[in-house]
């Protein structure tokens, strides 16, 4: 693996969490790579995407993975909600921010996101979307944490339910999840999100 | 002949969430619905007095507020109340309801395909009578995934706001689809 070459990468001294620097980018590449295996890690590397988001990676072994996507002018995102071994309370999330020095933390759960905000990274917050009798306890939630990002999930049905978010999430929205194929991520694009989110390296080019 | 879950009757399933719109349901000739939110607990006087006359009540236990997930919870919907089945995304949950005679649906959250596999993976056992695949809306990208792991029936819950998505949704291979529109149980029982 790329990471366990000779030049291993360092913690760079500060990594960059400017929200509007990272939409800049989406506008020119709209695509976030997320990663489930560190293996799909070199072709996001080598990919034209500005972020990279880890979902289920180890904490204690994050470091090198989130330096050596820093070295290359990306953005590491680390879902706190899935990585194995790490606290979700805001000793987790500090450990991220200022240890291993992540550009920004994911997590459904209000108090992390305002943890992450206390530690300057860049919070996305999950809008899960599964009943929409429950959708107005969800923005209240987002409401209530102010994310600097929102990401929506599933990714599929966003072309459809767009409508119903316009005008009541104020964060500037990503989407992700059962994304597959290039029709899906120009739909989803078009109904105003500001990027993808997804694993499928076909659509990371 | 397929296989269909016990006790419905119909392939819409309004979806309420407090008395009045039990009620309107109930106005509408539906003689099913399942409570997806809202109190359970502020609402129990007409839900006992339906199933009485004989309404297949389901509840979703992960969104309606006032029940532990424990068994004194499923003592009191079952025998209590008399309501038919619950869902649940937690499948020791459903094995416990299935000790009540409940009909147990298993809820499948299909946000993403890592939420999916890992939902498919943990099926309950007995096996339940119905996945739930929440949001109803992702079934047609989806069914080819979970048709690979089970062939019970499946039900479609949630961000279902036209007749024109639902009825997309049972083309798709959905046994039961819910939706908490008024319009959309308009024109599924005319």
């Amino acid at each position: 693996m790329a990471v366990r070459s000779s030049q291993s990468p360092v913690r760079p001294l500060a990594a960059d969490r400017s929200v509007s620097r990272l939409l800049e980018a989406f506008e020119r590449v709209p695509v976030a790579a997320t990663i489930r295996r560190a293996e799909d890690l070199p072709q996001a590397l080598a990919s034209p995407v500005p972020a990279i988001f880890f979902l289920r990676a180890p904490a204690f072994h994050l470091g090198p993975l989130v330096w050596a996507v820093q070295a290359r002018g990306k953005m590491a995102f680390v879902h706190i909600d899935l990585i194995a071994g790490l606290g979700k309370d805001r000793a987790g999330v500090a450990f991220l921010a200022r240890e291993i020095g992540v550009n920004g933390i994911v997590s459904s759960h209000g108090n992390l996101i305002a943890a992450a905000k206390a530690d300057r990274v860049i919070a996305v917050q999950r809008l899960l979307l599964h009943d929409d009798l429950g959708l107005p306890s969800a923005l209240t939630a987002i409401e209530r944490a102010q994310p600097d990002i929102v990401e929506v999930l599933p990714g599929v049905i966003f072309p459809e339910i767009a409508d119903l978010l316009r005008g009541r999430v104020a964060a500037p929205m990503i989407v992700g999840g059962l994304i597959t194929d290039a029709g899906q991520r120009a739909a989803i694009l078009g109904a105003g999100a500001r990027a993808i989110t997804t694993g499928s390296v076909a659509l990371w080019q | 002949m397929a296989v269909r879950t016990p006790g419905l009757s119909g392939v819409l399933l309004p979806a309420v969430r407090d008395a009045a719109s039990l009620h309107q349901a109930l106005d509408l000739g539906y003689r099913q619905v399942l409570v997806e939110r809202g109190s359970l607990l502020a609402m129990v006087g007409p839900l006992a007095i339906s199933a009485r006359q004989g309404i297949a009540i389901f509840v979703n236990l992960d969104g309606v507020e006032g029940l532990a997930p424990d068994s004194a919870a499923l003592a009191f919907v079952a025998t209590d109340l008399g309501l038919s089945g619950v869902l649940s995304v937690k499948p020791h949950v459903l094995k416990d309801a299935s000790r009540f005679r409940l009909r147990t649906i298993q809820r499948i959250h299909a946000l993403d395909s890592t939420g999916l596999e890992t939902g498919l993976r943990t099926l309950a056992s007995p096996a339940p009578q119905a996945l739930a695949i929440a949001p109803a809306l992702a079934i047609p990208h989806v069914v080819a995934t979970v048709r690979a792991v089970t062939s019970v029936p499946l039900w479609g819950t949630g961000y279902v706001t036209t007749s024109e998505q639902a009825q997309r949704i049972l083309a798709a291979g959905a046994e039961v689809v819910s939706s908490s529109r008024r319009e959309v149980w308009q024109d599924f029982q005319t």
